[in-house]
């Protein structure tokens, strides 16, 4: 028996006051429960000040990831027990919007521009609202670029190159809304084919693609690879937790909102308002610039009380600036991308790395032996390992979407096909495509000798 | 729970029609056996015989497919164990390796919940009677195999159980202390006067102390009576060949002139079998019943002889024990052995005289 | 059929009680979410079409066969880190043995993540060992790169399955049977391949089925090294991937299940018509030998080896804990103290919910798995079996689906006290624990009583002991070695069990350690504490091991004083 004594008597007042006239509600519940998947080195110091402001409100934190929260609000929504979800990633917010999960609000907040860079920055429905901004970039460990006498990788491109093979990690982009952000980015900054060539070639480089986006500062700040391809607060933590690490905005990158929502049917709806109020207001955008937190306010104003050296994406141009993001195409083609990803790269990335490491040792042996055949050869393995099983406009069809979400909601949609064999169809496309690849470039590289 | 202190008049058992199957593997046919109050009764066969079954279906372990089982004239087949008051000591004594000497005998008198200082007093009574007064604390595994059976035996007939169920209780013991025990058991059987039922292989072990013997053969009971009945009047040829030394001769039984005539195989051998039945294919003779004579003796009258050659003997003590090989046949004499008596040495010629008064006509 | 279960009224409603929990904590959960592998995606209709895709899908065929190869060759490399433990301690006059096997209980317990990290900073491309060869020899060892480093890994941490299993078996073989074997003229290797071994057969089986079935249901594993070309990633990755209802995740699961039941009615069968009861128990003592000085200096470098193998994760996790900043280096630039302070600051109530929920949910196997056994192997109810095989089919399914299953069925039920949610309630989350560790408890009390002569309870019946109290005064306590190895297992991994606690915890009072560590290690700053907290768990349950282990061990010096002598 868990009886909350407390509890009890509160709700024994309530109802009492109820019977006993209008109560004046001014003031906010006595509890708030919030589910996020943010540490607790960021939850800790807004948890602490909104009850310090709101004495007598108790904070409930529920640390859940990303998925495993989405899961349970879906489970609990007949008797929600949530009031709000706090998470980076708008694609979570988006799949909870989609699922009629989150309760429209309108926040009071002033000095919040609509946008950052070419994302907005709140939900346009009112579902959900961005409070700190991020951006991707690459991290690098000093220690082990010194060790292994590796240049510093500054922009993607650079990531391609023959040097970098082994040393480089990324997390899945089906596995992290923020990589599934940096895929996309790069695929509008490069356009459909040049991005997934510049995403292949880099991702002939991984040593490994991670299953959280966690495990790439993780692995970056133990020196297990070199580089990896993060969001800014993973690299800005670290290194305030005083990790050997360092971190640069590539020219195409964009910045996007981290986000809190309330849940619909929140027991604590007053309480939960009050959160986002105070998460959006100049102190709680201050709370941002925590060393440990080091995250990107969304309100202009804050940034006045940064540190030297914090960056600013309302003022530094160059952050964002390579990409207008089309936020709508990127969703629409969401599941899209992520699956491909993950059937061309992730779970065939051993083959993608042998044809790799055999285009980059056939072009090292050209470069000391030209050979015209070698070289066409090894341009043949190279438009092998980048070539696509579907175009962009494929990508962005809503019946192709289709295969990738439960169509029983609405009858007329149509969906071209099971996921599992839409899967198959690329898997045997990357398959051969990457044995080809490997097969031409050993042959330039015989060639070559 | 039966009333135990005090106990004064033992139980009969009696068994049923019963038959009893693993699947499709026949273990009991038909079984039937009335056994006295306070006899000690053996029930004596090969190994696989299904005579431990047996056994456990008297304590309740298995259950049989038809008949019943009775004990003081109720019957127990719906009891489980724990209700028939029936005290079984294992082959392997069973002795709980986590309590002590005293525990494990105390064990039947806790579950019948008597009073602690009447449960002391009966447990040291107990132990006093198999000669372990001492060894109360020791654990089990501190104990030799003779001790051992001493307290699996203690642990039983403290409960005063209405019958005491033997499941080849001294196979693990040496030779000399088996002869001991047996001794002891049967002693203890008659001071407690409790009707028991002891299951062996071994035939010299249910001759010396079995009031009654049971052969089992393949599930059926053979033959049922005293151990010299058994001896002397075998049924048939499983009972003569498992106890003691047989010599068998094959033949056919006819009726000549209002008298059954046995007629050997061979034709060489004719006796009369007064009460012989058609039914009875080989006559017996008992290796101390052949007259082993020189080859040129003059042969006695209504004797039969025959001639062979002895291919070895084995001086056993009171007894020299002569294989002959006569014709086809192979015989197995037994001579009493007294000193300066010379012994007929293998390779010698020698005459086997039967005489047809000592036959006995046995069926397959 | 019924007649069976109306003769028999005590273990038939033990039967309908372990049945009834079964189905409703694990059977209707994981139904309530696996359906969906048996739905037409598009309208919702039932399909076999989902496993056709499965088998139609290269990459879910190679995923199959890696997940069998990677568990087969872990069965290996396990038996081959256990066996001389569980021989050398068991047989001979061995200091430490005590020691020796709560360290050996020690790698089971592997915190989420934190585990993850230590071991990568020691055995990674980078980590402390191949830092040094590198500066030593020039050369790398790749110990956690592919399908080998998942073995390497796996290994590692599952072993102490075999090893309790088959330490509790060698401890109840009578030493006759081994001592008739030197009579014969068998002795070292060949005493213990055709007699020692043979006969431990019903432990060594249940704890390689053991770590067979764990790893190929395994993720923690394969998700630290990245690779997801087996099984139960697979699984994971699609169930867990946000926003995407795509069925493969269900089918594979299911598949899971239904290999895992064959390798285990395979397991049935190998030790099947064989007899493995010793008729008297602790009759003859233990049989512990004295080994010659050379023997025992070999004897002791392969265990000190093997024990500084296993152990490494633990050490690597300690050094973190301790060090300030640990990258690209053999060991942390600098040691503090600060980590454990700031998890004795933040988070005391972890620690005392994790004793509470791992002891309470080992209690719950313990008493199930007992049962469980017992209803097996000692009655004849029709359909017994299934029961084993549904608690065993606990261990293949993921934390994850029986953690959606506890939402979905117990959200919607009140709690009969106060107005939350039943699914709330931390009980359930002890209950949720109980199931998924129940298969360890389970084959632990099955081998315990598969060695137990049925003479002795016999024996306990025909002096008028009733099943109940048979079970009680006899059973349980002959039991007791088994059944205390089965709850060490079943706390050390609830101790630290991740994926079901992350779901259904639902007050941050109520969690414990595990969602604590990840809650740390959702950042840089907390990998520190994280690790403290790794090695309090750590701490937690080997001391209860070694504790077990005294109590087992003085109970059988009581009982073996004069057979040594």
């Amino acid at each position: 028996m868990r009886l909350d004594p407390w509890r009890f008597l509160w709700s024994a007042l309530f109802v009492a006051g109820l019977f006993a006239g209008p109560v004046v509600a001014q003031s906010i519940e006595d509890k708030l429960v919030i589910i996020t998947s943010f540490p607790k080195d960021l939850t800790g110091p807004f948890q602490a000040a909104f009850e310090k402001k709101h004495a007598g409100a108790k904070v409930e934190v529920l640390n859940k990831s990303t998925s495993a929260g989405i899961k349970f609000l879906e489970e609990t929504a007949s008797k929600n027990t949530t009031d709000l979800f706090w998470a980076s990633a708008p694609d979570a917010f988006e799949v909870l919007k989609g699922a009629g999960l989150l309760h429209k609000y309108s926040t009071k907040a002033k000095g919040i521009p609509e946008k950052i860079g070419s994302y907005p920055i709140h939900d346009p429905d009112g579902l959900y609202f961005g409070f700190a901004a991020s951006g991707y970039g690459i991290m690098w460990n000093t220690r082990y670029v010194q060790a292994k006498g590796l240049p510093v990788a500054k922009e993607w491109d650079d990531l391609k190159k023959p040097v970098y093979f082994g040393h480089v990690a990324m997390s899945a982009p089906s596995r992290s809304g923020t990589t599934h952000l940096t895929v996309e980015t790069i695929l509008q900054g490069e356009g459909w084919d040049k991005g997934w060539a510049t995403l292949k070639d880099i991702s002939g480089n991984f040593k490994t693609v991670t299953e959280r986006s966690f495990g790439v500062p993780d692995g970056v700040n133990s020196g297990d690879f070199g580089f990896g391809i993060v969001i800014d607060f993973f690299a800005f933590s670290s290194q305030a937790s005083g990790f050997p690490v360092d971190f640069v905005y590539p020219k195409v990158t964009s910045v996007v909102p981290a986000n809190i929502g309330i849940v619909k049917n929140a027991p604590h709806p007053k309480a939960a308002e009050a959160f986002v109020e105070f998460v959006l207001s100049p102190e709680g955008q201050e709370i941002l610039l925590d060393p440990k937190i080091r995250r990107l306010p969304v309100n202009p104003a804050t940034y006045s009380k940064a540190p030297q050296g914090f960056p600013n994406p309302f003022q530094d141009k160059s952050i964002g600036a390579g990409v207008k993001f089309d936020a709508k195409l990127s969703e629409q083609r969401y599941r899209a991308v992520s699956a491909l990803f993950d059937v061309v790269v992730t779970y065939r990335h051993e083959d993608l790395a042998k044809a790799t490491k055999a285009i980059h040792d056939a072009e090292a042996a050209l470069a000391k032996k030209p050979n015209a055949e070698g070289a066409k050869l090894v341009k043949e393995a190279r438009a092998a390992v980048t070539a696509m099983p579907i175009s962009a406009a494929e990508a962005a069809k809503p019946e192709f979407a289709a295969v990738f979400t439960k169509t029983r909601a609405k009858k007329e949609d149509k969906a071209a096909g099971r996921q599992a064999e839409v899967e198959e169809q690329w898997d045997s496309f990357a398959k051969k495509n990457y044995a080809d690849a490997k097969e031409k470039a050993d042959k330039a590289r015989s060639l070559a000798k | 729970m039966h009333p135990a202190p005090g106990r004064s008049a033992a139980v009969g058992v009696a068994v049923e029609n019963v038959s009893l199957s693993f699947g499709a593997m026949q273990v009991l046919t038909d079984v039937n056996l009335a056994i006295e109050p306070g006899e000690f009764f053996a029930l004596l066969g090969p190994s696989g015989c299904g005579k431990t079954t047996l056994l456990r279906l008297l304590a309740g372990f298995e259950r049989a497919n038809s008949g019943r089982v009775l004990i003081g004239g109720k019957d127990v087949s719906a009891l489980p164990p724990w209700r028939r008051n029936v005290g079984m000591v294992f082959q392997s004594y069973a002795l709980w390796p986590h309590m002590t000497v005293r525990r494990n005998v105390a064990f039947g008198l806790e579950e019948r919940k008597i009073p602690r200082q009447q449960l002391a007093d009966r447990v040291q009574r107990a132990l006093d009677l198999v000669g372990l007064g001492a060894l109360g604390e020791r654990r089990p595994s501190q104990l030799s195999g003779g001790q051992q059976q001493r307290v699996a035996l203690a642990r039983t007939i403290v409960i005063e159980p209405d019958v005491l169920l033997l499941d080849e209780p001294l196979s693990n013991l040496d030779a000399k202390l088996r002869v001991q025990m047996r001794h002891e058991l049967l002693t203890l059987q008659r001071t407690l006067s409790i009707t028991t039922i002891f299951v062996t292989h071994d035939q010299e072990e249910a001759n010396t102390t079995a009031d009654r013997i049971a052969v089992v053969d393949r599930g059926v009971i053979q033959q049922v009576g005293t151990p010299i009945e058994l001896y002397d009047r075998p049924a048939n040829l499983f009972v003569a060949n498992f106890l003691g030394v047989a010599n068998v001769i094959p033949g056919s039984v006819s009726e000549s002139g209002g008298r059954m005539m046995f007629r050997s195989r061979e034709g060489d051998l004719v006796v009369p079998l007064p009460n012989g039945h058609r039914d009875i294919r080989s006559v017996v003779f008992r290796p101390q019943d052949i007259a082993l004579m020189a080859a040129d003796a003059a042969s006695p009258p209504d004797k039969i002889r025959l001639s062979g050659v002895v291919s070895h003997r084995e001086f056993l003590g009171g007894v020299v024990r002569y294989h002959v090989d006569a014709g086809t046949r192979a015989f197995v004499v037994e001579e009493p052995h007294r000193r300066n008596h010379v012994a007929v040495p293998p390779g010698a010629p020698v005459s086997l005289v039967l005489d047809p008064a000592h036959a006995v006509g046995v069926r397959d | 059929m019924i007649a069976e279960f109306r003769r028999h009224p005590g273990p038939a409603a033990v039967f309908f009680a372990v049945a009834a929990f079964l189905v409703v904590f694990l059977g209707v959960p994981v139904v309530n979410v696996v359906f969906v592998a048996f739905q037409d995606p598009a309208t919702g209709a039932f399909t076999l079409v989902n496993f056709e895709d499965f088998f139609r899908t290269s990459l879910f065929r190679e995923s199959f066969w890696n997940s069998i190869y990677v568990a087969a060759m872990t069965v290996v490399v396990a038996s081959a880190l256990a066996l001389p433990l569980a021989y050398f301690t068991t047989r001979f006059h061995f200091g430490g043995a005590a020691v020796i096997q709560s360290l050996g209980v020690v790698p089971l317990i592997m915190p989420p993540f934190v585990g993850a990290v230590a071991m990568q900073l020691l055995f990674g491309r980078n980590g402390s060992i191949n830092l040094l060869l590198d500066s030593w020899f020039g050369i790398t060892i790749p110990f956690m790169s592919g399908l080998n480093g998942v073995i390497f890994v796996e290994a590692i941490h599952y072993f102490p399955f075999i090893l309790l299993n088959v330490t509790a078996s060698l401890q109840i073989i009578d030493r006759s049977m081994e001592e008739s074997a030197q009579n014969l003229g068998s002795s070292g290797f060949r005493l213990f391949r055709r007699i020692v071994f043979p006969l431990a057969m019903p432990g060594y089986v249940a704890g390689a089925s053991l770590v067979f079935l764990k790893v190929f249901d395994d993720l923690g594993t394969p998700l630290l090294l990245n690779v997801n070309k087996l099984l139960a990633p697979q699984a994971y990755l699609r169930i867990s991937t946000v926003g995407v209802t795509d069925p493969m995740g269900y089918v594979i699961s299911v598949i899971l299940v239904a290999f895992s039941l064959l390798a285990m009615w395979a397991a049935t069968l190998a030790l099947r018509g064989k007899d493995y009861a010793t008729v008297q128990r602790g009759g003859g003592g233990l049989a512990r030998r004295r080994m010659r000085p050379s023997e025992k200096v070999g004897a002791y470098a392969v265990v000190l080896l093997v024990l500084v193998l296993v152990l490494s994760p633990h050490v690597g996790l300690a050094l973190l804990s301790f060090g300030t900043v640990w990258s690209f280096s053999t060991t942390p630039d600098a040691y503090t103290l600060a980590h454990y302070h700031k998890i004795f600051e933040d988070t005391p109530e972890f620690v005392t919910n994790t004793v509470l929920y791992a002891t309470l949910a080992a209690g719950i196997d313990v008493v199930l798995g007992t049962a469980i056994a017992y209803l097996v192997l000692r009655t004849r109810l029709p359909g017994r079996v299934w029961l084993d095989y549904m608690a065993m089919g606990a261990i293949v399914v993921p934390g994850l689906v029986l953690g959606i299953g506890y939402l979905r069925t117990f959200h919607g039920v009140e709690a009969p006290w106060g107005g939350q949610p039943l699914a709330a309630w931390w009980g359930i989350l002890v209950i949720a624990l109980a199931v998924r560790r129940l298969p360890y408890a389970l084959r632990s009390c099955t081998a315990a009583l598969q060695q137990l002569s049925v003479s002795l309870e016999e024996a306990a019946e025909n002096l008028g002991a009733g099943k109940l109290r048979t079970v009680r005064r006899i059973v349980v306590p002959l039991m007791a070695g088994g059944m205390l190895a089965g709850f060490v297992t079943s706390f050390a991994t609830a101790a630290v069990e991740l994926s079901t606690t992350i779901m259904l915890v639902a007050r941050e009072s109520d969690a414990p350690l595990s969602y604590a560590i990840y809650v740390y290690m959702q950042s840089a700053a907390g990998r520190g504490p994280g690790a403290a907290l790794g090695i309090v768990a750590v701490v937690i349950v080997a001391l209860g091991a070694f504790f077990s282990h005294r109590v087992i061990e003085s109970e059988r010096r009581e009982r073996a004083v004069l057979a040594a002598a």
